[in-house]
């Protein structure tokens, strides 16, 4: 195993909240080194620091002391303009409430991603619809989110995360909302994700997913418990390089599939 | 970046048209504000434009000798607002006359005196009539055209008047038998001598409305009223090349009779054609300032509208920062919201405001003005005031933390 293959590396990361008397530790002194191509399961009770290190891990919170390492980059202590940059192209999120934009037709929310990392309309909505073909939802490039199942949805927001070829995707209770059979459909789809080469970091309170994992993390008070791994870092999928081309797509190949939403009515949406 | 900013000007279009009602409301608070400063301008811009017109009609050779240098100073305006009698510490008199006439170069020079005074007719009886005194020379000036009878002359001034058409109309109830009737006014007596066409121009550089007015010699008014106050002094050159150098030479003429005051000003050319009082600026100025405010208001609603906006999509906004937007990208998204939303309403305003300066202009002589500067102006007006009331709205949905903005909902 190369040194280079190691994606993630977490030293003496420290989450506090509070001060004095009210302080609290959502993390502590955690250490934590992942591997490409691993596919984690994080569990543990409720406040054990869990969604806090997804956070952390997704650049969207800051650990109040200690070192994080991606693809060798020291990133713990980078401007908010760079991590928003690498959270567009090297991260990809998965939510337990799939966090879509019902404004948007899926086919956009999809696309979302690559609105912040410079790709043109064309190849937007092109990446996009390709993501969605692959999750059996071409038919409803212009539906609202809800107009589709929570399974629906949660694919449709599972292809969000994929459609910028992110290195790493971090999902937190993505089938917590979901019935047992989107669950297994959703989970079969991140296994095949998995099984590209990808790493997935989810957060899960059902033992009954950790036959997914390749190594499922227990955590408690903010720090590792148990840390098993089911499969040797020799057996860890290689990753595929698929390449976005950037731009150089002619629009009339797609310009029949860009036909434009038809307008729903806004006051039915409310529906939850 | 050019990509970003076509997208973030797509989203806000969507945005606007998602909440129509809302921001044609908003649309139209700016659309007010804006409309009522470009009516005042549109009108402003007309009448130095008759003006103008008017200036240019009579010709290059015109010079104007006006009392008081200090005409800017505001106690002097508000002299003017408070005193009976606009002018009445004019620095011009007869004796400047007399001497300018004296020079070189000059072809022709008539003063030009107001008052107001009863006037009596066989059948009526008027108060308060315009009465202009001037010098037979006024018409070669001024060539004023006349319905029925002549201009009065050198032989006839002392008792001869001319009449405006309305106040024929007024005197007699009539105007073609109007010349050789009499009238007095302050017990003397008159003779109509002229009765002038009807010019519709209540607005000129002489700042006489001549269809209401009553023109009569100068020295004739003097007698009447005691004393004239000149307003000002219209002359005739007789070349136009060497303008520059009769109006200094009358400049230094009158200096000399009054011995080292520079209380009047010498114009000519387009110097001519800004208004003849201050007044008229410092009003169209303090309107303007009163649209200006109903424009603050509209920007306030632009700031309240984003302000919601912001609000009710704080989810958005996380997602959108989760998945790789940065502070700068939602900024920008939500300043160009309310950017569109002023300068729609900037566009709107400018229409209304031109319609409501040409339904002006259909009872009134103000045709409206419109210039690329007016254009120009309420363009970066819109877009300042876009600005400033949508970035404290922008600046807020760019700081919400996208963590607790992903479990907010609406």
């Amino acid at each position: 195993m190369s040194e280079s293959n190691i994606i993630i590396e977490l030293k003496g990361l420290t989450k506090r909240y509070g001060y004095g008397d009210t302080e609290s530790f959502a993390l502590k002194d955690f250490d934590l080194t992942i591997k490409r191509g691993e596919f984690i399961m994080i569990m543990g009770p409720s406040g054990c620091g869990k969604t806090t290190l997804l956070n952390i891990i997704g650049l969207l919170d800051r650990a109040s002391r200690g070192e994080y390492i991606l693809n060798g980059e020291d990133v713990a202590g980078i401007s908010a303009r760079r991590q928003a940059k690498l959270r567009a192209k090297k991260i990809g999120f998965i939510f337990q409430n799939f966090n879509l934009i019902e404004d948007l037709p899926i086919i956009e929310n999809v696309a979302l991603p690559m609105v912040y990392t410079g790709y043109s309309k064309t190849a937007r909505l092109k990446n996009a619809s390709s993501a969605l073909k692959r999750f059996n939802l071409q038919e409803r490039e212009y539906y609202l989110p809800y107009q589709l199942s929570g399974g629906q949805q949660q694919r449709v927001a599972i292809a969000r995360a994929i459609v910028g070829n992110p290195e790493i995707i971090l999902a937190d209770e993505p089938t917590g909302n979901l019935d047992s059979r989107s669950s297994h459909t959703v989970m079969e789809e991140l296994k095949a994700i998995h099984e590209e080469g990808n790493t997935i970091i989810m957060v899960t309170h059902n033992p009954a997913l950790t036959t997914y994992a390749t190594r499922v993390i227990n955590m408690l008070d903010g720090q590792i418990d148990t840390d098993v791994k089911t499969v040797s870092d020799q057996n860890l999928p290689q990753p595929i390089d698929v390449k976005i081309k950037k731009r150089k797509i002619k629009p009339e190949v797609i310009l029949g599939k860009i036909e434009p939403a038809k307008k729903r009515k806004r006051k039915s949406r409310r529906k939850k | 970046m050019a990509l970003l900013l076509k997208t973030h000007f797509k989203l806000a279009k969507t945005s606007i048209k998602e909440n129509r009602t809302r921001s044609f409301l908003t649309c139209l608070g700016i659309a007010i504000g804006v409309a009522s400063i470009i009516l005042i301008l549109s009108l402003m811009g007309s009448i130095s434009n008759l003006i103008k017109n008017e200036a240019a009609e009579i010709g290059p050779d015109l010079i104007v000798v006006r009392p008081s240098s200090s005409k800017d100073s505001l106690t002097n305006v508000i002299n003017e607002l408070t005193s009976s009698n606009t002018y009445e510490q004019s620095s011009l008199s007869l004796k400047d006359v007399s001497a300018i006439s004296a020079m070189d170069d000059i072809a022709a020079v008539a003063p030009i005196a107001t008052s107001t005074n009863t006037i009596n007719s066989e059948k009526n009886n008027f108060p308060s009539v315009p009465i202009l005194g001037t010098t037979p020379d006024f018409n070669k000036i001024e060539p004023l055209t006349l319905r029925y009878g002549t201009f009065f002359t050198d032989n006839n001034k002392e008792n001869g008047v001319v009449l405006g058409h309305t106040l024929s109309l007024a005197l007699f109830n009539t105007i073609n038998s109007t010349v050789g009737k009499t009238i007095t006014i302050m017990g003397e007596k008159f003779m109509v001598v002229g009765v002038l066409e009807e010019v519709d121009k209540s607005i000129n550089f002489d700042d006489i409305d001549f269809d209401n007015a009553l023109v009569m010699d100068i020295n004739s008014l003097d007698k009447i009223n005691g004393s004239t106050q000149i307003q000002q002094i219209n002359i005739k050159a007789t070349n136009t090349e060497s303008l520059a150098t009769i109006s200094d030479n009358i400049k230094t003429e009158l200096k000399n009779s009054k011995s080292g005051d520079e209380n009047f000003t010498v114009a000519y050319g387009d110097e001519i054609t800004h208004p003849a009082s201050s007044l008229f600026v410092i009003v169209s100025g303090m309107l303007a300032l009163v649209a200006a405010i109903s424009l603050i208001v509209g920007g306030i609603g632009v700031m309240n509208i984003m302000l919601v906006s912001v609000a009710e999509r704080t989810h958005e906004i996380g997602i959108r920062k989760a998945v790789g937007a940065s502070s700068r990208n939602i900024l920008m998204q939500f300043l160009f919201e309310a950017l569109i939303l002023s300068v729609l309403g900037g566009f709107f305003g400018l229409v209304l405001g031109y319609i409501l300066a040409f339904l002006i202009s259909i009872i009134t002589p103000f045709a409206p003005y419109i210039s690329w500067e007016i254009l120009a102006l309420t363009f970066l007006t819109t877009l300042a005031v876009g600005i400033v009331f949508g970035i404290y709205p922008a600046l807020k949905a760019a700081s919400k933390d996208p963590i607790e903005s992903l479990k907010h909902y609406r």
